[in-house]
């Protein structure tokens, strides 16, 4: 319950508040998004599992968030930040899509 | 291969597993605090979508309007540019019709007057008429050592030679498409355009050189724009077309000036 309400109450407050990224931080807003959905997913299936944790999942959001930034201001830094940022796309994407498949066997039993 | 599979086969936090096993019972797993800090993660992840999703969506007409403001900025300052050049001609005809009228009408002045409309057709502030050569220029397709059809590009150097060439073979003046080559023109190239007197030149190049008319053509073959240019039509296909022409109309670049020297 708490997850999904939250959800919706950031959905609203992002609605009204509006707030502005700065421009330093907006290569990374794409990233830390895809982490985040990792996170959420990779949470969803572990509940399904009956192993979910608050804390584990907010070190490996935080984490997750903070790496994928990371990695991708080095790259940035060296020159291949877009190539870095696709890399972890792909990464992230593969675990999502694993999870994803997990969580519909789990639901749906197919 | 082995680190796509590892992430293909542990797609969650391993630390779920690891706490879960620590603490069996569920309700031990969750404490006030992190409930909260759970809570505060979920509103922070809402409000990442809906800003991103609103970054996006606002900022795409944005870009759209501030590349549509620049475009009509440069096209207001191209008609301006336009407006002052055809000014500044209006004003050089008025300064020369002043020039010839307040010279008066005794020898001397018809001397000065003689002297100056010839050194306004060598400098090419004035326009002039005259036989000489009508030469095409243009890029040449051709193949590269794979054998993809390429295109090669007439360069800044080949006009530069062209000209060098036309300039020893004995012309007087010479124009690139409409623009006069002066004393302090430079032919360069400047991003993917050859610029002659500031402005960008679009293929074909027609050079118009003024010069007599019976040697002009043999004394170029003589220069080394002519090996030159024989090799770029033959080995890059580029086009060059020398022909006669009985009456080449050569336009002038009013407003040239010497600003900082001073006559000696």
């Amino acid at each position: 319950m708490i997850p999904i309400l939250g959800l919706i109450a950031g959905i609203i407050l992002g609605l009204i508040l509006e707030p502005g990224v700065p421009p330093f931080l907006q290569p990374y807003l794409p990233i830390a998004i895809v982490a985040a959905m990792d996170a959420l997913f990779g949470a969803f299936r572990a509940y399904l599992e009956g192993t979910f944790t608050d804390k584990v999942f907010v070190v490996s959001f935080i984490s997750n968030v903070l790496i994928a930034a990371a990695i991708v201001y080095v790259g940035d830094q060296i020159g291949v930040g877009s190539q870095l940022s696709t890399g972890v796309v792909v990464v992230l994407g593969i675990r999502i899509f694993t999870n994803a498949a997990a969580i519909r066997r789990a639901l749906f039993h197919a | 291969m082995d680190l796509l599979k590892q992430i293909a086969e542990h797609p969650i936090d391993p630390d779920y597993a690891v706490v879960a096993a620590r603490q069996p019972d569920q309700r031990k797993r969750h404490t006030t605090r992190t409930r909260l800090a759970f809570a505060v993660i979920a509103v922070v992840i809402g409000a990442l979508f809906t800003v991103a999703a609103l970054q996006t969506t606002r900022s795409r007409p944005l870009v759209a309007k501030e590349r549509d403001q620049l475009v009509a900025r440069i096209k207001s300052a191209e008609a301006n540019r336009t407006r002052l050049r055809d000014q500044a001609d209006s004003l050089a005809a008025e300064n020369a019709r002043l020039r010839s009228t307040g010279l008066g009408n005794d020898a001397q002045a018809e001397k000065l007057r003689t002297q100056l409309s010839e050194l306004e057709s060598r400098t090419g502030a004035a326009a002039v008429v005259g036989p000489g050569l009508k030469i095409m220029v243009d890029d040449g397709t051709g193949k590269n050592q794979s054998g993809a059809q390429v295109t090669n590009q007439v360069l800044d150097v080949d006009l530069q030679v062209l000209v060098n060439g036309l300039w020893t073979a004995g012309a007087e003046a010479i124009q690139i498409n409409g623009q006069r080559l002066t004393a302090l023109t430079a032919i360069r190239e400047a991003g993917q355009a050859i610029t002659v007197n500031y402005h960008s030149l679009t293929p074909p190049y027609e050079i118009d050189a003024i010069g007599n008319p019976q040697t002009l053509q043999a004394r170029l073959l003589e220069t080394s724009a002519g090996p030159w240019w024989n090799a770029l039509k033959q080995n890059q296909g580029m086009r060059y077309d020398v022909s006669q022409a009985e009456q080449l109309r050569l336009n002038g670049v009013p407003g040239l000036t010497v600003r900082t020297g001073r006559t000696r």
